[in-house]
């Protein structure tokens, strides 16, 4: 796997984790995405990237995970998906695609506005065929979170 | 003084404004705006000093209400800080081009958001 693609998306999310929730995310193994496969996760947000290459970017949390870090951005208790942590997470992955594009200038991106999915072991499907989803799981000290990353003939399995 | 911050992010929004809070004194001069054509209105109707702008959003973006804003001669001069997660120099130099006066890369923080906002308030 080429991980010269996959670092600006795993600094720009420790930099925002850093910076909006004090909290420092640890990389785990980078792992290939499989088409629509299970995971335990209750909300996603989803990016699309287009321009010189399509692709996406979805960060998905548990519930608690997502809860509690949009309290540290409200500053009062969060303890179900409700439309503040809509627009907590919405925000985060607009800040990871919108950032990493910063090392990804060889290629002119543009990124959309964010869309959620939320619902218990909600299912991710990839239209675009052939195209290689690298996951990137983060595990923090508040429960783990994931990050997938796909961008058409820029980042190679 | 008023502030106009603009940002499809109701805590984004948020956000900006309690750090600013801290900093100077405009609890009564923050107006907010969820899109470009919201902002529009707004700075029709009143006398705004700095806009905070965001570049994605819903309905009118940032950089389209920027270079509506310039092509007329009453908003020609308002400060614009453009505050965005969009971080390649590409988007910058854009930005900058359609005339916004400053650029600020998300996340913010209340260093950054003061020695950019100082210049325009102080």
């Amino acid at each position: 796997m080429d991980i010269k693609y996959i670092n600006p998306f795993i600094n720009a999310t420790i930099n925002v984790f850093e910076d909006f929730f004090k909290i420092t995310p640890v990389v785990q193994k980078p792992y290939i995405v499989k088409n629509n496969e299970d995971h335990e996760w209750d909300v996603s947000a989803i990016i699309g990237i287009a321009g010189e290459a399509r692709g996406a970017v979805v960060i998905s949390f548990t519930e608690t995970l997502a809860a509690l870090l949009t309290s540290k951005l409200v500053n009062r208790p969060v303890s179900s998906i409700n439309d503040d942590v809509i627009d907590t997470i919405g925000e985060v992955v607009n800040i990871i695609a919108g950032n990493a594009k910063k090392g990804l200038e060889e290629y002119r991106l543009m990124i959309s506005l964010p869309s959620i999915i939320k619902g218990k072991n909600h299912q991710l499907a990839w239209p675009v065929r052939n195209l290689p989803i690298v996951g990137i799981p983060f595990k923090t000290s508040e429960g783990p979170f994931n990050l997938s990353v796909g961008l058409e003939n820029i980042i190679t399995v | 003084m008023k502030i106009l911050v603009v940002d499809d992010s109701r805590i984004m929004r948020s956000i900006v404004k309690n750090t600013l809070k801290t900093m100077y004194d405009v609890d009564e001069g923050f107006i907010e705006a969820s899109n470009g054509e919201e902002a529009f209105t707004v700075l029709e109707n009143n006398r705004i000093d700095l806009m905070l702008l965001d570049w994605n959003m819903p309905i009118l973006n940032g950089i389209d209400l920027v270079r509506k804003l310039r092509g007329m001669a009453e908003f020609k001069n308002l400060p614009i800080i453009m505050v965005t997660s969009e971080a390649a120099k590409y988007n910058v130099i854009e930005a900058v081009k359609a005339g916004v006066n400053d650029y600020l890369v998300k996340p913010v923080t209340e260093k950054n958001l003061y020695e950019k906002v100082k210049k325009f308030l102080d």
